[in-house]
């Protein structure tokens, strides 16, 4: 690892608070809260079981987002345009270790970082704290990205990125989606769906040399999301959820051209519309369909007088 | 005649060839046409993922054993590093064999989908004439979207030589050689015509120019004197054929910022997995960001510089557009990409017309050639300060490229595609250049 010119790590949320303020967020959701509601301190921290302190915290969090206002004697409030079915994740800022987190998954997915590192190396590296470290590193454990080795060593686990692991995904997903769909029980937030639906179409109307791919990448993991957690059974949610914030690492997705992304786009429209109008067998049919479009088959290689080569088992030459 | 043409398309099964085609049928398709992409089951989903319909030719003949490219990779490294005459028997002679092969087996299942089809023309961007498309009963156009010198003329160097133009001995040895060592798979190839009722062709030619049209990628920058000119009648050059893709942001580079440069050797060379590493070592102390197409080898990397960033697969065309300099395989595509952006191309050929390009990129001012075989430390990073610092060269790029687009050669193509399919009337294009 070569220790360069990296900014240390600025000050950032910290995750129990982020964590809070997306509590509340579904809380307001959840009772219907209108915009401009008030959110009483006390009433919150009984809901969420925790103390006034964190919960003062998180409110702030949300203020400094703009989805909640302070009044010196009333204090806060949902701000007036708070839109009920909004993306909750996407506004606040990740927290410290969050942040440092997706700065070692980002360097390991390009191989600046060696399949084992040690707490040692990313302090020097990031400019962090050792507390930070093992959080961030604890973090990305939690979704199994790294196993703690003997000392202070932590080893990668094979990402997502090759061919055969974008192959294997979409398997994996045909398998379970649509069964998340049809098995009994499943349940559509229909207030996520809605804003999900203006997203998709306000995607839609972007001309081809502004239709942007990491846009599709967050309304597509969001669509997707979406089914995964409207499963009643919770083994199958927790599952999807699991591998779709998998997905998100960089390099897990192939990337499609303008044409396939809006074709896509349209898909999950058409889905959407299904789920909508309780027809769950048909949105299950027409996502199978979806996932079997989305799959990229494009050759690894091509050259004149030679097969199309899909997929790569070995380093050639060696 | 039914209002609505149908145009099949025939690439070769790469990607150079296969991605201008989809330029070309985007701009039938604005025009009602309708495009379909007859390919290589290896093919599948390259054309219907930019909607169009796909019919696949049937692999026929034995499986392709598992360890085929890993094979073929290790037969032909080192010839990649061989001078283009020494290529000539080493690679080239074995690739025709291979691509004679390609153009039997396809033959009868090409007639049987063509009679099915019943398109209004065929646009064949291959580098083999295939007689059922002659016998198809409809025009059929083709497109040269290699080098210039793919269609001869005695004042052009030899295609695949890397020649310069004036260089008469090396024309005579190169020509020598050549026309030996590929003479058993062009009288195969002559023999095959012969049996299904073509005309054979002159020595070393395995595809004869369109009796309807011709369209030619090579845009007038790099366009040579002929001593036989082009008929403008059947002749079109199209100023590069380039097509769009969604916008690239370029990553978050942990290692600081610097010009930009783009570096892909097309799928083969990233399969070359050894270059690259010696190369990466270099770019560690260049003050620039580096993006770098590795293809499915990611995995064979490890510390990678920071000011590096890999990658599996880039949407090239708009990576080129934010680059400051290309280097690359010397691949006709690639190169007119850079063109079309007004990017300094670096050439290092590995073989077939990215030697020609390579020269031709010397000659033009419009880029630089280095060997991959005898490149030091040294000279590559003199080379890439040196072309970040020609301001000379930059701004020559910059007309060419408002040039270029100014011409719009999907359009173009478009246009004479649809008169020669008798369907002229559709054609709302502005009008381009002719050869001539």
């Amino acid at each position: 690892m070569t220790p360069r010119d990296e900014k240390p790590v600025t000050r950032r949320p910290r995750q129990n608070h982020l964590e809070l303020a997306r509590r509340i967020l579904d809380l307001a959701r959840d009772r219907g809260l209108e915009p401009g509601a008030h959110l009483p301190e006390q009433l919150i921290a009984t809901q969420c079981n925790v103390s006034r302190t964190p919960v003062r915290a998180a409110l702030k969090l949300l203020a400094d987002q703009g989805l909640a206002v302070h009044e010196a004697d009333a204090g806060y409030r949902l701000s007036r345009d708070f839109v009920p079915g909004a993306s909750f994740a996407e506004p606040l800022p990740d927290a410290e270790e969050g942040a440092l987190a997706q700065r070692i998954i980002r360097d390991r997915a390009a191989r600046r970082l060696d399949e084992t590192i040690t707490v040692g190396e990313v302090m020097r590296r990031y400019g962090a704290e050792r507390r930070t470290v093992l959080k961030a590193l604890g973090t990305l454990a939690e979704d199994g990205l790294v196993t703690r080795a003997p000392g202070q060593s932590w080893v990668f686990a094979t990402l997502p990125d090759s061919p055969e692991s974008q192959a294997d995904s979409f398997e994996y997903r045909l398998l379970l989606e649509p069964a998340a769909l049809t098995a009994p029980g499943f349940r559509l937030d229909e207030d996520r769906a809605a804003a999900l639906r203006r997203n998709m179409v306000a995607f839609l109307a972007e001309p081809d040399d502004r239709l942007d791919p990491r846009a599709f990448q967050r309304l597509d993991s969001e669509f997707h999301t979406l089914i995964a957690k409207g499963a009643a059974n919770r083994f199958v949610a927790e599952a999807l959820i699991a591998h779709h914030r998998l997905r998100e690492l960089p390099g897990a997705t192939a990337r499609g051209n303008v044409v396939r992304l809006r074709q896509a786009m349209q898909e999950h429209l058409g889905i959407l519309d299904h789920l909508e109008s309780g027809q769950l067998a048909v949105a299950a049919d027409l996502l199978s369909v979806h996932l079997r479009l989305s799959r990229s088959q494009r050759p690894q290689a091509a050259n004149r007088g030679a097969p199309p080569l899909f997929g790569m088992t070995g380093r050639p030459g060696r | 005649m039914s209002d609505t043409p149908t145009i099949a398309f025939f690439p070769e099964a790469s990607f150079g060839a296969a991605l201008n085609c989809v330029g070309i049928a985007r701009a039938l398709k604005e025009r009602g046409a309708r495009p379909v992409f007859i390919c290589h089951a290896g093919f599948t989903g390259i054309f219907a993922d930019y909607g169009f319909q796909e019919y696949h030719l049937p692999v026929s003949g034995a499986a392709v054993p598992e360890d085929y490219w890993q094979d073929f990779i290790r037969r032909h490294l080192p010839h990649f590093d061989l001078d283009p005459i020494d290529q000539i028997e080493t690679y080239v002679a074995p690739t025709w064999e291979a691509i004679v092969d390609t153009a039997v087996q396809a033959e009868a299942p090409l007639r049987a989908l063509l009679n099915r089809l019943r398109p209004d023309a065929v646009v064949l961007d291959n580098v083999v004439m295939f007689p059922a498309i002659a016998r198809a009963g409809c025009p059929w156009i083709r497109v040269i979207s290699c080098a210039e010198t793919e269609l001869p003329d005695p004042d052009l160097p030899p295609y695949l030589s890397g020649l310069a133009a004036g260089d008469v001995a090396g024309r005579g040895a190169f020509l020598d050689r050549y026309e030996r060592a590929v003479g058993p798979a062009h009288a195969r190839y002559n023999a095959f015509r012969a049996e299904q009722g073509l005309a054979p062709l002159d020595e070393g030619l395995f595809l004869e120019p369109s009796p309807y049209h011709n369209l030619l990628l090579a845009p007038s920058i790099l366009r040579h004197d002929r001593a036989l000119p082009l008929d403008p009648a059947r002749f079109t050059f199209l100023e590069g054929c380039v097509r769009q893709e969604a916008p690239y942001e370029v990553p978050d580079f942990p290692g600081g910022g610097g010009p930009l440069i783009y570096v892909s050797f097309g799928s083969l060379g990233a399969m070359d997995v050894t270059l690259i590493e010696r190369m990466l070592a270099v770019f560690a102390t260049f003050p620039a960001r580096f993006l770098v197409n590795v293809g499915g080898f990611r995995d064979a990397y490890r510390a990678v510089p920071d000011n590096v960033h890999l990658d599996a697969w880039f949407p090239q065309p708009s990576v080129v557009a934010k680059a400051d300099l290309f280097v690359h395989h010397g691949g006709n595509n690639s190169f007119c990409e850079a063109l079309f952006h007004g990017v300094p191309s670096l050439i290092m050929p590995y073989c077939w017309d990215g030697h020609d390009n390579a020269r031709r990129a010397g000659e033009t001012g419009t880029g630089r050639f280095l060997g991959r075989a005898d490149w030091t430390p040294g000279s590559l990073t003199a080379t890439l300060h040196g072309m970040l610092d020609d301001r000379a060269m930059r701004d020559r790029l910059a007309a060419n490229a408002r040039r270029m687009a100014d011409a719009s050669g999907v359009d173009l193509a478009a246009t004479r595609i649809l008169d020669a399919a008798g369907f002229g009337g559709t054609s709302r294009a502005g009008e381009g250049r002719q050869a001539g």
